[in-house]
């Protein structure tokens, strides 16, 4: 404290900025022990199912759209799991004492978590078309070169991985404890499928509620409108339902 | 300047907080004093956001603490020092804070240095800190924004004797330079030396509060023991001096040592102890205040039963 303390808050003084929020959350994503490896370990489990994918067939299908499709799938399972962490890390270790009482408007932390997955969706996108692009080039010997790529293909791509780590946010901030967020995470979607599949009358709602079905047709390109629309309710039970539950009890949930 | 009113937290039926209000005025350090289950911390995350209450209201520097712009630049807070993530070094723990307030990468340096951390403790990670240096990370945490307010539950568990004159002079100094301090501690010793003022809960409710003088009152209260205890009574009575009789059967009178002693020499009685209890005074208010409490306290919690062990035991040399 300097030496004379005014004991009045200054009526200028700002926030501090989101995108300094925002840089912060990408610093404490890296800067733990787990924090450090587990994007290392996700970029590893890319990069072996690209050479998998560019070897398996002898390079015949190793078109640059076919191991960009692939390598997309790690991430779209592994980027949920480092959003429910992003998010629950915080209420497991209880860092959220810290954190709130730096930032005492909950949403704004919440709404910085949720910038800096997509920022941190962004570099994992990178990485997978990075190590597709280089073993095409390598392996690939379709006819026709290693292929084109549409940017139907790169957006749609990048929006599944967006996507996929929103919805791990989404169910962090909904459950706030880290290992029942992730069993949940990854339970949920299977009974669901489960139950789509057992029962005949649920088969033909499935396209439009499964996480397993449309919504991971995104990196295919070519969509129709209804698959679009199909895209859409899948993402609003799995993605904006969690996400409004989990804005309020991320919000309102008294810090132990 | 913090200034609680009528906060309450019930969780069901059950009132965790009833009715606490409080103001702490610059300069001076307030303890916060209770069993563990009393309320203290719950009071104190009210203050500060964490906690919602169920009624009632509170201004830290004239303001709600969640219409503070930039917290961490006037109110420094330490609510547990274990909640720190155990996989970041403990130098990363301070500069991801620094960097969120907007001070100098600089500023976390001088707060290790301030609180004792040196270079290879500041490298390691927080998960091999023992409880005391998580406590003086969490104290370098709260100082880092150079605020006016401190907020500290329980500093200082976990310290050596070493680490709590430190903190003691370092509260002080704080307070000293025009400083607010609150903090809390379920052991009287910790804080009757540091506080200016003191509020003791009990059972979610303030028992009482005010000065150390205050609380105790300024009668003074004498032990004594003497060759003829029954003469010296009814001599001492005969002066309209209040007497009593410790358990040990030593006389307790409500008045100073000087004036025991000009007492006995008036009635002849040879004395064979004589000394002030007011020392005590103050911890078997505490004990009497926090009695009931603690057996309504989590028999689990094992400072509780510590506490009130040690309460007692004072209790009864005090007596004696």
């Amino acid at each position: 404290m300097s030496a004379l303390a005014s004991h009045t808050i200054p009526t200028e003084e700002r926030r501090p900025a989101f995108s300094r929020l925002v840089t912060v959350e990408l610093r404490k994503m890296v800067d733990t022990r787990s924090g450090f490896w587990l994007p290392i370990g996700v970029a590893a489990i890319t990069l072996i199912t690209v050479i998998i994918s560019a070897l398996v067939h002898h390079g015949h299908e190793a078109t640059l759209a076919h191991l960009f499709r692939n390598s997309l799938m790690p991430g779209s399972f592994l980027l949920p799991i480092l959003g429910i962490l992003l998010v629950c890390g915080e209420w497991t270790q209880r860092t959220t004492l810290a954190t709130f009482t730096l930032v005492p408007d909950r949403g704004r932390v919440l709404s910085a978590k949720m910038a800096a997955s997509l920022v941190f969706s962004v570099g994992a996108f990178v990485v997978c078309l990075a190590c597709s692009a280089v073993f095409a080039e390598l392996v690939g010997n379709a006819p026709g070169g290693a292929g084109g790529i549409g940017i139907a293909v790169l957006g749609q791509g990048l929006l599944f991985l967006m996507t996929a780590m929103l919805i791990g946010v989404a169910f962090g901030a909904a459950i706030l404890v880290s290992a029942p967020g992730i069993v949940l995470y990854l339970l949920l979607p299977t009974i669901w499928n489960a139950l789509a599949g057992a029962i005949h009358s649920l088969e033909s709602v499935g396209n439009w509620l499964a996480l397993g079905n449309t919504w991971s047709d995104l990196p295919q390109g070519n969509l129709s409108g209804t698959q679009w629309a199909q895209v859409g309710t899948t993402l609003a039970l799995w993605l904006v339902l969690p996400m409004a539950i989990g804005w309020y009890r991320f919000r309102t949930r008294d810090v132990n | 300047m913090i200034e609680a009113n009528s906060l309450t937290k019930r969780y069901g039926a059950r009132a965790a907080v009833q009715d606490v209000s409080f103001s702490c005025a610059p300069g001076t350090v307030t303890g916060f004093l209770g069993p563990n289950g009393a309320g203290k911390s719950t009071t104190l995350k009210m203050l500060c956001g964490l906690a919602h209450p169920t009624s009632g209201s509170s201004t830290l520097l004239g303001r709600p603490f969640s219409q503070i712009p930039n917290p961490g630049r006037h109110i420094g807070v330490l609510i547990d020092a274990s909640a720190a993530h155990s996989g970041r070094r403990g130098r990363e723990t301070l500069a991801l804070s620094a960097q969120l307030l907007g001070v100098s990468d600089s500023r976390v340096d001088e707060m290790l240095e301030l609180v004792g951390l040196d270079k290879s403790a500041a490298a390691k990670r927080v998960g091999q800190y023992s409880l005391g240096m998580r406590q003086r990370l969490g104290i370098a945490h709260a100082l880092l924004g150079d605020p006016e307010l401190l907020i500290l539950d329980e500093p200082a568990n976990g310290l050596d004797p070493e680490g709590m004159r430190w903190m003691r002079g370092l509260l002080r100094d704080f307070a000293g330079r025009g400083g607010t301090v609150l903090l809390s501690s379920h052991l009287l010793h910790e804080v009757e030396a540091i506080a200016d003022r003191l509020i003791i809960i009990a059972d979610g409710k303030i028992a009482a509060e005010g000065t150390r003088d205050e609380l105790v009152g300024d009668k003074a209260m004498t032990r004594v023991r003497s060759a003829d205890d029954h003469a010296l009574r009814s001599a001492l009575r005969g002066f309209a001096i209040d007497v009593s009789v410790a358990d040990d059967g030593a006389l307790l009178a409500e008045a100073t040592t000087e004036q025991v002693g000009d007492v006995a020499l008036s009635a002849g009685v040879a004395l064979r102890e004589l000394g002030s209890s007011r020392a005590g005074g103050l911890e078997r208010l505490f004990f009497e205040l926090t009695q009931g409490a603690d057996a309504d306290a989590p028999s689990s919690d094992p400072g509780t039963s510590i506490s009130a062990m040690e309460a007692s035991s004072t209790l009864q040399e005090t007596v004696r």
